[in-house]
């Protein structure tokens, strides 16, 4: 049952992530086309495009948090001994270091909640920036689970 | 508390937590003693949004990993063969160009060893090149496009920098023209020396033949149009970088996936999950620093490292020798992107106190960084290349050094000699 969910899980972060990035590939193509042959092209789309590359960035690492290759300093854990007890340490405190994070996240989406603004077209701004209390979530959810589960492999 | 804090923030780069959680710790600390609310974070890494050209960077890494999936090593090395093979020296010369073109378009990491390498050190052997020189050249070339458009890091230094509101901004462009004549300067240095050392050895030439020219270039015929349209486009001003990237990308994608069908449909999003999964990784750490630095920034700390300096060194080339031995060795324990993310913001203002122009910075930066991918005892590519070739990493070592020797003479020209990197710019 779990083993099904997280494929499930998998599943959708991957195609999320495909999905923006051909679109952002689409778009971006787009406005050349319209920029060079219409001497036109749409105005959302810049602020779109910009937005794509925060969610492709979050998305990205989220599933960077998932198969375990985020950028370390690896230079001196080489050598380190109490293999186990590093790798607990180390996830523990990621995960409530983005736990935080995303606490915070949340109030500020909270805010720009409030305030209604647009990013642009009709899109509100506090929907282009909910990717990032909800990876922040995510990672540190992650982060947490492998920092219980490394203790048994 | 407050050092406490800080040997905490230590502690977990030494324990190998993820990067982007050691810069969340320290800009944690900071924000926290210096009473500012902590959802500055976020708000820094929702600056990401505000960051111009970075659409570039996950449209490029994504036809980096294309390329590099494809056959294309193979072809630009037969290529390269026939037209450069010919010449005294000559498989070394094509083991540079290839590999310096090929880092260029993948991005440095690493690759370029396992895809071109791989094919060029049977090659060399073949050739008659010695071994343990054949292992060093290969390795040394895997980093050697660096400073080539549209290499990544070049890009990114360039976005991080484009976001600090310098007074003498620069374009990305500059950069790619910077990039140029260092790049070759590296190349003809490695060349004179490959020759120098080989010249009692009898080496196998390849002949020139019009048929086999006629051939490699008919099996490039896709690919070749693609410098063309990416370093036209880019050093004309027709394209923007990040529209640049757009066309490259989907102009890869029509060549590897449509029409050349060496990648098929099916593994397309496996290999964008990869690519994003790089790209995130990095951004995370751009949009954490953001937030980090905008700290430093507040709390002056660029200014006070920069009024330290000034007490024990007052002139720029001292400053230089000193920044060269400290990038030298943080090329070789971070990777470029963190390195990049991390040290520029603090750097750039330092430098611009001591006279030395942006660009030229960018330029000596990367060219510190791609000697630190093979400098002993942790570059990353020598591990690469020890694990790929089946040799000892000490073997690595001593293979590699006559070459890294070669890159420091080029380094301290770039250094020292702004002209190199500045020749062509209007600064």
């Amino acid at each position: 049952m779990i083993g099904k969910l997280r494929r499930v899980l998998h599943l959708v972060e991957n195609s999320l992530l495909v999905t923006a990035l051909i679109t952002m590939l689409l778009i971006a193509i787009m406005q050349i086309l319209l920029r060079n042959f219409f001497d036109g092209g749409f105005l959302w789309a810049e602020s779109f495009l910009r937005i794509l590359v925060l969610w492709v960035a979050m998305l990205g690492a989220l599933v960077a948090t998932r198969e375990n290759n985020h950028i370390t300093i690896d230079a001196l854990t080489r050598f380190l001994p109490g293999r186990k007890i590093v790798l607990l340490v180390s996830n523990l405190a990621a995960g409530v270091i983005c736990g935080v994070v995303a606490w915070f996240a949340f109030e500020f989406v909270g805010y720009e909640y409030e305030d209604q603004t647009v990013a642009f077209a009709n899109v509100p701004t506090w929907l282009c920036q909910s990717i990032l209390p909800v990876g922040f979530t995510g990672m540190s959810l992650r982060f947490l689970i492998t920092s219980i589960t490394g203790l048994f492999d | 508390m407050w050092a406490i804090a800080v040997i905490g923030v230590f502690l977990l780069a030494a324990i190998g937590a993820p990067l982007f959680v050691v810069i969340l710790a320290a800009a944690m600390t900071g924000f926290f003693y210096a009473d500012i609310p902590l959802t500055v974070i976020t708000i820094e890494i929702y600056r990401l949004v505000d960051t111009p050209m970075l659409l570039a960077l996950p449209l490029f890494t994504f036809s980096g990993y294309i390329l590099s999936e494809s056959a294309l090593s193979s072809r630009l090395v037969r290529l390269t063969q026939v037209f450069l093979g010919w010449m005294p020296g000559g498989l070394a010369v094509v083991a540079f160009v290839t590999c310096a073109f090929f880092t260029a378009f993948t991005g440095a990491s690493g690759v370029t060893i396992v895809a071109v390498g791989a094919l060029l050190f049977p090659a060399l052997v073949q050739a008659g090149y010695p071994e343990r020189f054949s292992l060093g050249l290969v390795t040394t070339s895997g980093s050697l496009g660096l400073l080539l458009a549209p290499s990544l890091p070049l890009i990114l230094y360039g976005v991080i920098v484009q976001q600090m509101d310098l007074e003498n901004p620069f374009t990305l462009q500059d950069l790619f023209i910077a990039g140029v004549l260092p790049a070759l300067l590296m190349i003809v240095l490695l060349t004179i020396y490959s020759v120098w050392t080989t010249r009692s050895i009898p080496l196998i030439r390849r002949q020139f033949t019009r048929q086999e020219a006629k051939q490699a270039v008919w099996d490039m015929k896709w690919e070749l149009p693609l410098p063309v349209i990416v370093l036209g486009g880019i050093y004309t001003g027709f394209f923007a970088v990040s529209e640049a990237a757009a066309v490259t990308t989907m102009y890869v994608l029509i060549v590897e996936v449509g029409i050349l069908r060496e990648i098929r449909l099916a593994k397309l999003s496996g290999i964008i999950v990869d690519a994003m999964v790089m790209v995130g990784g990095i951004l995370l750490i751009l949009g954490v620093s953001l937030a980090f630095t905008n700290y430093l920034i507040d709390a002056e700390i660029p200014q006070q490292i920069f009024d330290l300096i000034r007490i024990y060194i007052s002139n720029k080339f001292t400053f230089l020798v000193l920044l060269n031995i400290a990038l030298l060795f943080l090329g070789a324990i971070l990777d470029i992107f963190s390195a990049l993310v991390i040290m520029v913001p603090l750097i750039v203002p330092i430098a611009i106190g001591f006279g030395i122009d942006p660009v030229h910075l960018g330029i000596i930066f990367l060219a510190n960084m791609q000697i630190g991918y093979f400098t002993p005892p942790i570059g990353m590519n020598l591990f690469i290349a020890s694990y790929r070739f089946k040799r000892s990493i000490s073997e690595l070592y001593r293979s590699t050094i006559p070459f890294m020797l070669v890159l420091l003479v080029a380094l301290i020209v770039i250094t020292y000699v702004p002209e190199v990197s500045l020749m062509f710019l209007d600064r």
